[in-house]
């Protein structure tokens, strides 16, 4: 009975793991181009868990429609932030950049809340479940986790296959060089910097397939955390690092939920959060620059 | 005037602004509340100033030594028996205590934290303050998610009345105090080894190493002082103020972006600058609270991001700028 | 692998250039013996003390100074304050107090010209001012062993020649200071140092007195034979 629940539950985990993997995607890539830690990470997943709001209550339509309209509103976003802010930001120091994107994380949020209020809401998607036997999955929580999953698919092969790209790569190896052969480095930096930011919106999309409920302003606040342990899990500047690392984090995090409930007199669910903050702690004595060597 | 005077004139306009504060908190009618929460800014800011200043490392989980010396002095209040032979005498113990953990919390973060460099420590510290309170409330350590209530033991401790003059009028004063302290360690560190390491670092990390500087020793004396007094501030203007602890409002992170928002515009690392930081935030958000409730932070972010980009040195960067070359210099850092 | 099986000593008051092409692992093996790098194998040691895995900042104060080919100043402190920290924390095993620094740095900002800029916020030097004082601040730790990386780089011929003269002069007066120099530049090379190392593809070439080994044939076929190589798009 016991391995049954734990067995269901690391199923769910690798489920919300690709998620999470996803959404820390676009964190990666901005960090292996441009070399800036987006600190309000989670701020930009709750735009596009608003994003998935609007769409479901004020256009009526499925959720799935959701992601290229936070997509499209992730780039823009993220265009508008390179060009105000971080292109000017670097070639500065490290701190500088740290504590501008966590000032466009608090802006988004008072947006936010002041567009919308801060009370929580949440959508009612109602399309079914799988049974697989020792768990039940509701199908929007498995259309998000293959989403999540392609998605990534598809980064891999925009990064292999496209001119834009493979620029990008270039510049992550060698900006220097990559300028010398031709690459507008300036363009490719945007281009990262909105795609890192569109990704990020699209996993709050995601996200609330996952979790449909709980959607409010400050709701990212815990994304960030879970991001940046995946982050270092997978190798901080690799995209591909970040999806195992997110499934990792998954399989961890609902795991070990499973196994403190066990315990009595303890409160679970916030052990869990306990757990993901001392996971970060460990991962970066031991190895800062990732656990899993992806490539 | 003598050197050693001359060594700390600076210290003259830090404490004559607090002693104004004082002034005319206590003269004029109706605004005592708000010097309190500008004493609490001032003391928060210079708290905050002698790492993220100091050093140039940004700890996103600094509340948690706040929320930590909260608790340090509320343990002080209900864990111990026969609060009434102990009087005010409690009080000393709750700062001690929170001193103490408030240290011990930043020698274990730091153990790991401070080893690390620029971005990969502000990602270690994201997470302190929410860490901590979910190990509160998940292994329901000091009464977990419900929190503590202790109006009773200070009635008990104090006695009704004096409880109640130490909830409006002293705890204030005591950040006043702990803003003064604050502003005094932050002079004698600039003025001694500590500080040409900590600007050297600060600077450039890896040419002090090689000029001898070690990095490592230094930035956790800078860590422990911030967060050690943090840890009192909380005791003082949390505990003593409001006689609660509930983890969710005491490990907010929204603390930590007003303490970014006023070492940033007063002027990082400058002695001044937190004072001014304090003042001008407090005010601004004091008036804003009447005219436009709820939209401080949503103007303040996208200040933020003004300052870094264009004023990085902040209001007491420009105005030593200013002064140079003229008698008011020695005054201002 | 950047550097491999390079053997080399020091005397105490010797001047030594080491040369080398492009990417022939000079940087390198000055990232080893100042602690930026440890190495994977050798050891490196000071005055018969194995310094290895010290970490740079505790070599400083055993009298290794350094300073970079692209000077690094504290920018926003004076001149007079980054000397003194050089004094502060590199000197005499990292004993010395504030005011003495500050003594030992009006002193050796004399000593190298900057004296009227020393109330200057260090970022705001010229570029050959902030060389004077990236030397100047090395010297005020009193080093036994001066590390200068590429310190002529960039600089106009005529200045080289008094820069040249400058250090000789210093390093002699202080006796024990002994300058190992990483130079491109012949002419600098020539004018110090008394003996040369010639490094490349990191490896140790020759190991001799100036004339013979910049006459050697293979050091020429070194730096004038091969093409560079450009990189693939």
């Amino acid at each position: 009975m016991f391995l049954e629940q734990l067995g269901g539950n690391l199923i769910q985990g690798l489920v919300l793991g690709a998620i999470y993997g996803m959404a820390t995607m676009g964190l990666s890539l901005i960090f292996g181009v441009l070399k800036v830690v987006n600190v309000g990470h989670g701020a930009f997943v709750m735009v596009g868990a608003f994003t998935t709001l609007w769409v479901f209550n004020a256009l009526g339509l499925n959720p799935i429609f959701a992601l290229p309209c936070a997509f499209g509103l992730g780039m823009a976003l993220g265009l508008f932030f390179y060009y105000t802010t971080i292109r000017r930001l670097i070639k500065a120091p490290e701190l500088a950049s740290l504590l501008a994107t966590f000032a466009m994380g608090v802006l988004l949020e008072e947006i936010v809340r002041l567009g919308f209020g801060s009370e929580f809401r949440g959508y009612n998607w109602v399309a079914g479940k799988i049974d697989l036997g020792i768990t039940v999955l509701p199908l929007p929580k498995l259309y998000a986790s293959i989403g999540s999953a392609l998605i990534a698919l598809g980064l891999y092969f925009w990064f292999k296959r496209t001119r834009a790209g493979n620029a990008m790569r270039s510049v992550v190896e060698d900006s220097e060089g990559a300028r010398v052969c031709g690459v507008n480095v300036g363009w490719a930096y945007a281009l990262s910097f909105a795609l890192g930011i569109g990704l990020t919106l699209m996993s709050g999309v995601l996200l609330t397939m996952f979790i449909p409920v709980g959607i409010n302003p400050y709701m990212g606040g815990p994304y960030t955390l879970k991001a940046f342990v995946i982050a270092v899990l997978g190798g901080l500047s690799s995209p591909y690092g970040a999806f195992f690392g997110g499934l990792v984090f998954g399989l961890i995090e609902n795991g070990s939920y499973t196994l403190f409930a066990l315990i009595p007199g303890v409160e679970p669910f916030a052990l869990t959060r306990f757990l993901s903050f001392v996971m970060l702690l460990v991962i970066l004595l031991i190895r800062p620059t990732g656990l899993l060597r992806a490539k | 005037m003598n050197k050693r005077t001359h060594k700390y004139l600076p210290l003259f306009p830090v404490l004559a602004a607090y002693i104004v504060m004082f002034i005319i908190g206590d003269n004029v009618a109706g605004m005592w509340q708000l010097v309190g929460m500008l004493a609490f800014y001032c003391a928060l800011g210079q708290a905050f100033n002698i790492f993220l200043g100091m050093t140039g490392y940004v700890d996103f989980g600094y509340v948690a030594f706040l929320g930590v010396g909260t608790y340090g002095m509320a343990l002080a209040l209900t864990r111990i028996k026969n609060l009434e032979a102990f009087g005010l005498g409690i009080i000393p113990i709750g700062l001690l205590l929170a001193l103490v953990m408030g240290i011990l919390l930043s020698l274990a973060v730091g153990a790991v934290a401070l080893r690390l460099r620029g971005a990969y420590f502000a990602i270690a510290t994201i997470g302190v303050n929410e860490g901590f309170r979910y190990l509160i409330e998940g292994a329901k350590i000091w009464n977990g998610a419900e929190g503590m209530i202790f109006t009773a033991q200070m009635n008990e401790a104090f006695g009704r009345d004096t409880a109640s003059a130490i909830m409006t009028y002293w705890s204030d004063i005591f950040v006043l105090v702990i803003a003064a302290l604050a502003a005094l360690v932050t002079l004698v560190y600039m003025r001694s080894k500590i500080g040409y390491a900590l600007t050297a670092l600060r600077e450039d990390e890896d040419a002090a190493k090689v000029m001898g500087v070690n990095v490592t020793k230094y930035k956790i004396i800078a860590f422990i002082t911030s967060a050690g007094f943090a840890a009192i501030l909380g005791a003082v203007s949390w505990a003593l103020k409001t006689p609660y602890v509930f983890p969710p409002e005491v490990f907010e992170i929204h603390y930590t972006v007003e303490a970014i928002i006023i070492v940033l515009l007063g002027g990082a690392g400058t002695l001044l600058g937190p004072v001014m930081g304090g003042l001008v935030y407090g005010i601004s958000k004091y008036y804003l609270s009447i005219i436009l409730p709820g939209f401080q932070l949503l103007i303040f972010a996208p200040v933020i991001i003004i300052i870094i980009l264009l004023f990085p040195e902040g209001i007491v960067g420009m105005l030593k700028a200013r002064l140079k070359g003229t008698s008011l210099e020695s005054f201002v850092i | 692998m950047a550097v491999y099986q390079v053997s080399l000593e020091i005397g105490q008051g010797e001047f030594v250039g080491i040369v080398g092409p492009n990417g022939s692992g000079k940087t390198t093996l000055f990232n080893v013996i100042s602690g930026v790098y440890y190495p994977e194998e050798g050891h490196v040691y000071f005055e018969d003390k194995d310094i290895t895995r010290l970490p740079p900042y505790s070599r400083a104060p055993l009298g290794i100074g350094r300073t970079f080919q692209i000077p690094r100043p504290f920018g926003s402190a004076t001149v007079r304050e980054n000397v003194a920290v050089g004094a502060m924390f590199g000197a005499r095993g990292g004993k010395v107090g504030v005011e003495e620094s500050m003594a030992i740095a009006e002193k050796t900002i004399d000593r190298v010209g900057l004296a009227e800029h020393r109330e200057k916020a260090a970022g705001t030097l010229t570029p050959v001012e902030k060389k004077l004082m990236e030397i100047a601040r090395a010297l005020a730790m009193s080093p036994k062993l001066l590390l200068m990386d590429e310190a002529m780089a960039g600089m106009h011929p005529n200045d080289i020649d008094q820069m040249v003269e400058f250090i000789r002069k210093i390093a002699k007066e202080d006796h024990i200071a002994v300058v190992a120099m990483v130079e491109h530049i012949m002419r600098a090379v020539v004018g110090m140092a008394e003996k040369v190392i010639v490094l490349h593809q990191g490896a140790k070439l020759i190991d001799a007195p100036t004339k013979e080994a910049l006459e050697d044939p293979r050091v020429i076929e070194v730096y004038l034979g091969r093409p560079k190589e450009v990189q693939a798009c």
